[in-house]
């Protein structure tokens, strides 16, 4: 009997597309982050954030993937930055050749940072890489300061990791100590920024840090 | 007109047909056993282990309990959860997004169903996967944190959609976040309108009076 180990094809061919795509950018001078967390733990805040800081220093162009509305694409147009919505059909995930058909559906002419804001789930996403050169994800304070230990493939496979709604500190008995220490343990390599994208309080070391990510020409 | 010179095969319609029979099993066999079972589904955060916890202290002088409780990983959830003295049993399931049929069927069997009146999955930490499969559950419920947003029907509709009963928990948090009940209560009317919709605090106890009578609503009716 022959065994097709279906996943692992998947997950192969899917790591050649976004290999190719990564390279492509970097000749384009374009820095693609790859932006992860729960539904509703800020990404489209934080985005919305670092457009008003850092748009006119460094161009940013954003690809908002959801199962279903324009609601993220549409407040991230407003602000001036080049945008475009990618509806998944009901998949939990982005891939690199979805990545790349979202970003060839947007004029990328002078752009130096891309997002890609994934959709909103603390596990599938994971699990395939984009094409991005950095793996970004959130987790807002109110989700609570033991998601490392039940969800562990996502600090495993982060760059860096915003603790998002640190203004909400006081509501809830987060304890960002221990958050960090979990995270570390997932993750040694892991970078960490506290932020709130509400009050901008940590904002500045995150701007500088993706700033020194992008591609020099 | 371009002919295709291949068959196509739709594994996912295959996948989901080969679980909505399992699920059919399992539900047929609770009935028959006289036992509820509720599956509950939400995002990583947004409350299930507490509002579970509190769920159990309300109603286990009542009903004879017992919990699934399903993660990626640890067991901090069942560890709660045993604290209330009720029946647990943790199911890892091996980094999967969901649970599906036949793994509730594991973990139905690895708890026991002797003894048991009602019996609650705490579904993987997902606001998408866990709502495409049936687990074979008497009553689907979700939660929605306040912090999360008013937003969430709109990019996430499938799990609104088949979902019995939606509690908005964190009621408490309600003044430092931007949240708009009544435009949320719209927003899953419009993908819902037999969803019932009950805002909680699991921290303050809040609501928990209008919850419970409708679970126990629900229990008795079941198993009537």
């Amino acid at each position: 009997m022959r065994i097709i180990e279906l996943n692992k094809s998947v997950t192969a061919s899917n790591d050649l597309d976004a290999e190719m795509l990564r390279g492509e950018l970097k000749e384009r001078g374009i820095c693609l982050v790859n932006l992860m967390s729960s539904p509703g733990s800020g990404k489209t805040t934080l985005i919305s954030r670092l457009i008003r800081d850092m748009n006119e220093e460094v161009p940013i162009a954003v690809c908002e993937a959801d199962i279903d509305s324009a609601v993220d694409a549409e407040r991230i147009e407003a602000l001036g930055a080049v945008a475009i919505q990618v509806h998944t059909d009901g998949m939990c995930h982005m891939d690199a050749g979805m990545t790349r058909r979202g970003l060839e559906g947007m004029n990328l002419d002078g752009i130096r940072l891309a997002f890609l804001e994934n959709v909103g789930n603390l596990i599938c996403p994971a699990e395939y890489d984009t094409g991005a050169h950095i793996n970004m994800m959130i987790l807002s304070v109110p989700e609570g300061d033991d998601k490392p230990l039940k969800y562990p493939l996502m600090f495993e496979k982060s760059d860096v990791l915003v603790i998002t709604k640190t203004d909400a500190l006081p509501y809830f008995s987060f304890d960002t100590e221990k958050c960090v220490q979990r995270a570390l343990a997932l993750n040694p390599d892991l970078t960490i920024f506290p932020v709130s994208a509400k009050t901008g309080v940590g904002m500045d070391a995150l701007e500088a840090w993706l700033k020194e990510q992008t591609f020099t020409n | 007109m371009q002919i295709n010179k291949f068959n196509i095969l739709e594994t996912k319609n295959r996948i989901i047909a080969d679980n909505d029979e399992v699920a059919s099993r399992v539900r047929k066999d609770l009935s028959d056993k006289n036992i509820f079972f509720l599956n509950l589904m939400a995002s990583p955060g947004a409350g299930k282990t507490t509002t579970l916890v509190r769920t159990i202290n309300a109603i286990k002088d009542r009903y004879r309990i017992g919990v699934i409780e399903a993660d990626v990983d640890s067991t901090v959830d069942a560890e709660m959860v045993a604290g209330t003295g009720v029946r647990v049993i943790q199911v890892h399931n091996g980094g999967s997004c969901h649970m599906d049929a036949d793994m509730t069927l594991q973990g139905l069997e690895g708890l026991g169903l002797q003894d048991l009146d009602v019996i609650f999955l705490e579904n993987i930490g997902n606001m998408v996967c866990p709502a495409e499969f049936d687990v074979g559950a008497s009553c689907s419920a979700m939660i929605l944190s306040v912090p999360e947003g008013d937003d969430k029907p709109l990019k996430y509709p499938l799990m609104f959609r088949v979902s019995d009963v939606l509690l908005i928990n964190k009621t408490d948090t309600m003044e430092i976040f931007d949240f708009d009940q009544e435009a949320l209560r719209k927003r899953v009317a419009d993908l819902n309108p037999d969803c019932e919709i009950i805002p909680v605090s699991a921290l303050t106890g809040e609501g928990f009076d209008v919850w419970i009578k409708w679970l126990t609503d629900r229990i008795e009716s079941h198993r009537c």
